[in-house]
């Protein structure tokens, strides 16, 4: 993403003026203590790569543990079968990677299915959450006074994001919850849902979806309001001289300026909406029936929920192939990002 | 900017001043509406948790109003008396402590390292570190719970707080090498010519001026552990090691949850982190449009 490439050259360009090295690494004109001056200079750079490796060696250490270990023993162990019980995996190639997409019944149509209802979140979740975070933060960058207490109340969602929420969620839409309660004091009371929005088939997922945006609204209406914060009045003064209204000089000028903040906004709901499941897990798990079954909570399933079933290498494929998905996002997403910038 | 001001001077005489004062108006009062609204639909689900956490057993049942009728601190008083739910906080607040606190050490390190240090690998390093931004959790869950099965701490706090923190490494290197990037160099050529050393450097001179960004990851590590859910769930056995999502967890999977006291449990968890959020929150926003903007 934006942030894994400039960090780099970010670092590096912090190094330039770097005064210490500059004056001792080079060899002094003048011949004689040229040799002993450079014996020093590589002594201390020396010395300086060992303290950089000291200071590095704990964060390293438990990368390789608990970062490129456990991503390789995944990956192996995707290639295997096993229950996570017996002394002994039993290979298998490629054979899990086909049960799961296509060939086992017991496993590949729930994973169809999961992966379609996977597809409308990925659909609904970006969707949604940009339509309300950019005129949220277009708004909000008028609010003058106001904009510092009212940020913090949009941020709620983000702050408190986990079961205590996901329960009060559950709550309000039970059928005799708040949210049916309030259509119908609002005059609206045909859509209300007497067996719970989260009960009725039709719409669980729908307001699913509904509560994934809630919880996205507020990181990227924050990155929004940067965006237009550092957008440079005298563009939208010109536009209005030019003759645009409010709407016109918001439509036509800021949201193509704000654009790589879409972009992001996109490829990180994209990315949480294949692989998040803890809403998923908590509200519905799965259910009613398996309308609300997404890949990632079918893949837990396969890893955590089988007993004794050799499932373990199911699920490592499973988790594998979301990685592989997400990483064609990613790099998709940085192609647009970068042809339109 | 100078080809503006008579323009906007133009527009101004053109228009009646009583017209335009109404029309400003207007759009304030529209704008704070919708602004309004939203706030509402933030809070939605919170205050609800409120309301139920407030009124007793018969009352949540009949739903209804947002405000209790009766309200009652009993069923607060109830759920966190009756369901360990001190235990919980202690195990919650020390989960959340150990990994900030490895977190910061860790990581300001090697941001230090990765930011003034020159040495073979660095940027490399740098890399893979931010690299593991993109690997899935559920991918290496189940690799992460048979390890440490194997190494004997899974179902102890310890064999959660290593993953979490690994976890931050991505963001809280990015963070941390970008703070300690902008330090001038000067400061540190000086401190090693009066004779300090690098680790007195480090901490004398860089940590200090790196405050905010240390609170930023600080916040960054500890909001998100002291919710997290799913790697403590199919790490923990024992309920005395539950920490307050799994608590209420256990308390939604009674026979027949009562709304009231789960919000009352909800509201428990929900407390500190607000609370945390609202007295740092200066630090959050600055450092969470600074990781991803990168």
């Amino acid at each position: 993403m934006a942030g894994s490439r400039s960090a780099a050259p970010g670092a590096a360009a912090g190094r330039v003026p770097s005064g210490c090295q500059g004056p001792l690494g080079r060899p002094a004109p003048g011949g004689g203590p040229a040799s002993a001056a450079g014996r020093a200079a590589r002594a201390g750079r020396r010395r300086e790569a060992l303290t950089g490796y000291a200071f590095t060696a704990p964060a390293v250490l438990l990368f390789c543990v608990m970062g490129l270990y456990t991503v390789g023993y995944g990956l192996t162990l995707s290639f295997a079968q096993w229950n996570g019980f017996t002394p002994h995996w039993t290979w298998v190639g490629l054979d899990n990677y086909a049960d799961v997409l296509w060939r086992d019944p017991r496993y590949a149509p729930r994973v169809h299915h999961a992966a379609l209802n996977t597809l409308w979140v990925m659909i609904g979740v970006p969707l949604l959450t940009v339509a309300a975070a950019f005129p949220l933060a277009v708004l909000l960058n008028r609010a003058g006074r106001m904009q510092a207490v009212l940020r913090s109340v949009y941020f709620l969602p983000y702050v408190t994001s986990g079961v205590a929420v996901f329960f009060a969620w559950t709550y309000i839409l039970q059928p005799d919850g708040a949210v049916n309660a309030l259509l119908g004091q609002l005059g609206l009371g045909s859509l209300r849902q007497p067996q719970g929005w989260l009960g009725n088939p039709d719409t669980a997922l729908p307001t699913m979806i509904v509560v994934s945006a809630w919880g996205a609204v507020p990181v990227a209406m924050l990155l929004y309001l940067t965006g237009l914060q550092g957008i440079d009045r005298s563009l939208l003064e010109a536009a209005q001289l030019d003759g645009a209204g409010w709407w016109r000089s918001t439509a036509s000028v800021v949201w193509p300026l704000v654009r790589p903040i879409t972009s992001i906004v996109v490829l990180l709901n994209l990315r949480d909406s294949l692989q998040g499941f803890q809403t998923f897990l908590v509200m519905t798990d799965g259910g009613p029936g398996d309308h609300t079954n997404v890949l990632g909570l079918e893949a837990y399933r396969l890893a955590f929920l089988k007993e004794l079933a050799p499932t373990l290498g199911l699920a490592s494929a499973l988790g594998w192939l979301l990685f592989a998905a997400a990483l064609i996002l990613a790099l998709v997403n940085l192609r647009a990002l970068r042809s339109t910038t | 900017m100078t080809t503006i001001t008579p323009g906007r001077a133009v527009r101004r005489t053109r228009s009646a001043h009583g017209a335009e004062r109404t029309r400003r108006l207007l759009t304030r009062l529209v704008v704070g509406g919708l602004l309004a609204l939203y706030g509402l639909v933030s809070i939605y689900p919170f205050l609800w948790m409120v309301s139920a956490a407030f009124k007793d057993r018969w009352e949540v049942v009949r739903g209804g109003h947002l405000v209790p009728a009766r309200p009652t601190w009993e069923t607060l008083i109830g759920t966190w008396n009756r369901l360990h739910f001190f235990d919980y906080f202690l195990n919650s607040v020390q989960v959340t402590l150990l990994t900030t606190v490895l977190t910061l050490v860790v990581y300001a390190a090697a941001g230090y390292a990765f930011a003034v240090l020159r040495f073979p690998g660095r940027t490399m390093l740098s890399r893979l570190f931010v690299s593991l931004l993109f690997v899935p959790g559920i991918t290496v869950m189940l690799p992460i719970v048979l390890l440490e099965n194997r190494m004997g701490i899974l179902g102890t706090h310890l064999g959660l707080v290593l993953p979490f923190v690994n976890g931050t490494a991505p963001l809280s290197v990015l963070l941390m090498t970008g703070a300690f990037t902008a330090v001038p160099q000067e400061l540190r050529d000086q401190a090693r010519v009066d004779g300090a050393g690098e680790i007195r450097v480090f901490t004398r001179v860089h940590l200090p001026l790196a405050r905010p960004a240390l609170i930023t990851v600080a916040l960054l590590t500890a909001i998100p552990t002291w919710n997290e859910y799913l790697l403590t769930r199919v790490s923990l056995n024992d309920p005395g090691t539950y920490t307050l999502p799994l608590g209420l967890q256990a308390l939604a999977a009674e026979s027949v949850p009562h709304y009231n006291d789960l919000m009352a449990g909800a509201l428990i968890v929900v407390i500190p982190v607000v609370l945390l959020f609202l007295s740092l929150q200066r630090y959050f926003v600055g450092g969470l449009v600074g990781a991803v903007k990168g």
